[in-house]
């Protein structure tokens, strides 16, 4: 049985917004004048998220009564959108900021990595920032001269080590920053989302290095990032915050699930119950459009292996027309992925249906929306449906190690085949 | 199995401390003090062609300056001893003073970027800055030194330096405490309001004239001598030059009175920096 590392009860942080300035110098005074002349009770512990007295915006509650322990080994996500309250978490449990209320108990010794190059300083050296760095980041003389050729092997910068790092390429600083962090040895390390900087291999190499940390050393990581790919594969447990409340706590894969799910801003359907309602012009007028994921196999989520099926119906106001359909497909950014025909169909006036499958295992990860066009005898357009449906499909790699975003429009999987042919004789 | 329950090693709250940091905790960051010190002597002459004797190079145009207006213009007396000396001894005392003032009490400013990513003891900073012109004032007095040596072997300088020459880390010392005290309450006001910054600087300025730099305090007339007395570094740049040159005027009482009040203001000011330290960063 592990033993508690860290013990967070009930962790509030209200912050005052706008202007710092001579303005607040009197708001001060008044509430210390309040506060221990008076002895009343501070006026602005009352207030809920987003109210004050003014009625304006100038106080917010980062963060709401989070409570939650962490044990001695584990490795902990921290997710949710921006602005959520990850980073005040972090830097609370860091001792950078006090919470407003509640108390953080815990044993061993910290490590905040909130940002790369903590303490660096342009002016000077590699070497010289190494120590420096270290220092800051709670390193003795001994431990950084003891691992510094290792840190130096892990930036792959051996020859400009004695150069300023003012004339290093930014991925060269970026390298040798986090090569010092990555040879802490706290108890705790406290990790905010430093992996978004660097190339895809150094990402790889510091996820691998600090997996390797938290399992071989039993130390304990507090990790926050939006990669969900890094975050299941580095931690067993995963905290969901939402605008400064704790949504969720579990294992990681469940509320990573659970937050994807809760982001995925979509428009699976649409519909009108009276034609006078519906959009369209004298020629067409929609009934409804749908967009059906088969999601039995993914958690109820979108995910790049989910199937997808639209359907739609609309009401003909002609008579004796070819109508033929196409589904365009965009990604978000108003990229074309795929302009889709259905066959021309001769049609009277009266309710037409149509319904197109996507098959699983195609889109790649990332936001699409939908348009239909309505054209008859080839190309009149009758009626274009603008942006009827949006979706978002999450990434999903099985047990593929690969951190960054999967490069294509498309990912389908083909049937790739590689075997051996021969095996060399030694 | 059973759990050992040990008990928590450190506890996080809305309370702030007046304690700070524990000794213990100073300690495990020494390392950084160090490193922090001669980062701030590096930077300094990063890419100068004279490096180092940059630390020479101001005071020794002042003192030229001094002679020139002071002494040949104005010609404010500097007692028996010679303009060179005793203009020297006030300049690196004063700007050792106002220096290390003028440094600490913008740690938060400086430094709002680091203390908003890395924690560590907030005192490290401006103790960092204290080190740095306490060692940019140890080679600048050795240079004073050599200017005494100079003229005592030269210009027929009776041998100032005797048993009294004992005071002198007093005075340093006392003067370091007390421009990190002062240091230490203005960097808590300029962090939330930047007016004091300016405030500072013009403050600076005018202090010195209210403190014995450009003349003894033997040459203040007496009906104006108490503002000068008031002031606290008065005592201390008179034992200064006493034990030093051999000449000043001070009594045990005048130094007492600058140590209890470097004593008591230092205090103050290191409980209020403690206090306010973990909160200023919001507002930093």
């Amino acid at each position: 049985m592990t033993a508690k590392t860290i013990q967070v009860e009930n962790i509030s942080k209200l912050y005052r917004l706008g202007t710092i300035g001579t303005g607040s110098f009197r708001q001060d005074l008044q509430q210390w004048w309040n506060h221990y002349i008076l002895r009343k009770k501070d006026p602005f512990f009352q207030l809920d998220r987003c109210t004050s007295i003014n009625g304006g915006q100038d106080q917010i509650w980062a963060l709401r009564d989070i409570s939650f322990d962490v044990m001695q080994g584990e490795s902990l996500g921290i997710i949710g959108s921006n602005g959520s309250g990850k980073s005040t978490l972090l830097k609370i449990i860091s001792r950078i900021v006090k919470p407003t209320s509640g108390t953080i108990k815990g044993r061993g010794t910290v490590s905040s990595l909130l940002e790369v190059g903590t303490g660096f300083n342009k002016e000077l050296t590699g070497r010289e920032n190494i120590y420096i760095s270290g220092y800051i980041l709670g390193m003795s003389k001994p431990e950084v001269t003891a691992k510094f050729d290792e840190i130096v092997a892990f930036s792959g910068i051996e020859e400009f080590i004695e150069t300023p790092v003012k004339r290093y390429s930014s991925g060269m600083y970026v390298r040798l920053a986090f090569a010092v962090a990555a040879h802490l040895e706290p108890d705790i390390l406290i990790v905010d989302e430093v992996l978004a900087v660097g190339d895809a291999d150094f990402q790889k190499k510091c996820l691998g290095k600090m997996k390797e940390v938290s399992q071989s050393e039993g130390r304990t990581i507090l990790f926050v990032s939006h990669n969900m790919q890094a975050i299941n594969t580095l931690c067993d447990r995963a905290i969901w915050l939402d605008k400064g409340v704790m949504k969720e706590i579990g294992p990681s894969s469940v509320v990573i699930n659970k937050y994807i799910a809760s982001m995925q801003k979509f428009q699976l359907k649409q519909q009108w119950p009276t034609i006078s309602e519906a959009p369209g012009n004298d020629h067409i007028r929609f009934e409804y459009v749908e967009l059906v994921p088969h999601t039995e196999y993914s958690d109820g989520i979108i995910d790049v292996r989910t199937p997808l099926t639209v359907k739609f119906r609309f009401w003909n106001l002609s008579d004796d027309v070819n109508i033929r359909v196409s589904l365009v497909l965009f990604s978000y950014s108003g990229d074309c992925i795929f302009d889709l025909l259905s066959p021309a169909t001769h049609c009277q006036k009266g309710i037409v249906e149509g319904e197109c499958n996507i098959t699983g295992n195609f889109l790649n990860d990332g936001s699409y929306y939908i348009s239909l066009h309505i054209a008859r005898d080839v190309s009149i357009q009758l009626y274009y449906f603008e942006e009827c449906l949006s979706f978002d499909v999450e990434d999903y790699r099985g047990g593929i190690n690969y951190f960054d975003k999967w490069w294509g429009v498309v990912r389908p999987n083909f049937p790739f085949l590689l075997k051996q042919k021969e095996v060399a004789i030694q | 199995m059973t759990e050992t329950k040990t008990a928590w090693e450190w506890e996080i709250s809305s309370k702030t401390s007046y304690w700070g940091a524990s000794l213990k905790e100073m300690w495990t960051f020494r390392h950084l003090l160090i490193g922090l010190v001669k980062r701030n002597f590096l930077l300094k002459y990063q890419q100068t062609v004279l490096g180092p004797f940059w630390i020479l190079f101001p005071p020794l145009l002042t003192l030229l300056t001094y002679i020139l207006v002071f002494n040949k213009f104005i010609g404010i007396p500097t007692g028996t001893l010679p303009p060179a000396l005793f203009y020297f001894a006030g300049i690196i005392l004063w700007s050792f003073f106002s220096d290390s003032f003028s440094g600490t009490a913008s740690t938060f400013k400086d430094n709002a970027h680091l203390f908003s990513k890395v924690y560590f003891p907030r005192i490290i900073m401006p103790l960092s800055v204290i080190s740095t012109q306490l060692y940019n004032f140890g080679i600048q007095l050795f240079l004073l030194l050599l200017l005494v040596a100079y003229f005592w072997l030269f210009e027929d300088l009776a041998l100032p330096v005797g048993i009294g020459i004992l005071w002198l880390p007093v005075a340093v010392i006392t003067t370091a405490v007390l421009a990190m005290a002062m240091g230490l309450f203005f960097s808590v006001l300029t962090a939330k309001y930047r007016d004091f910054s300016y405030v500072i600087g013009l403050g600076i300025r005018l202090f010195m004239y209210i403190t014995p730099v450009i003349y003894p305090l033997s040459a203040v007339p007496e009906k104006v001598r108490w503002v000068v007395t008031l002031n606290p570094l008065s005592p201390l740049f008179e034992v200064f030059r006493l034990s030093l040159l051999g000449e000043g005027t001070v009594s045990l009482w005048q130094l007492g009175y600058s140590l209890v009040f470097a004593a008591l203001l230092f205090t103050a000011s290191l409980l209020l920096f403690n206090k306010q330290g973990d909160k200023l960063i919001d507002v930093v």
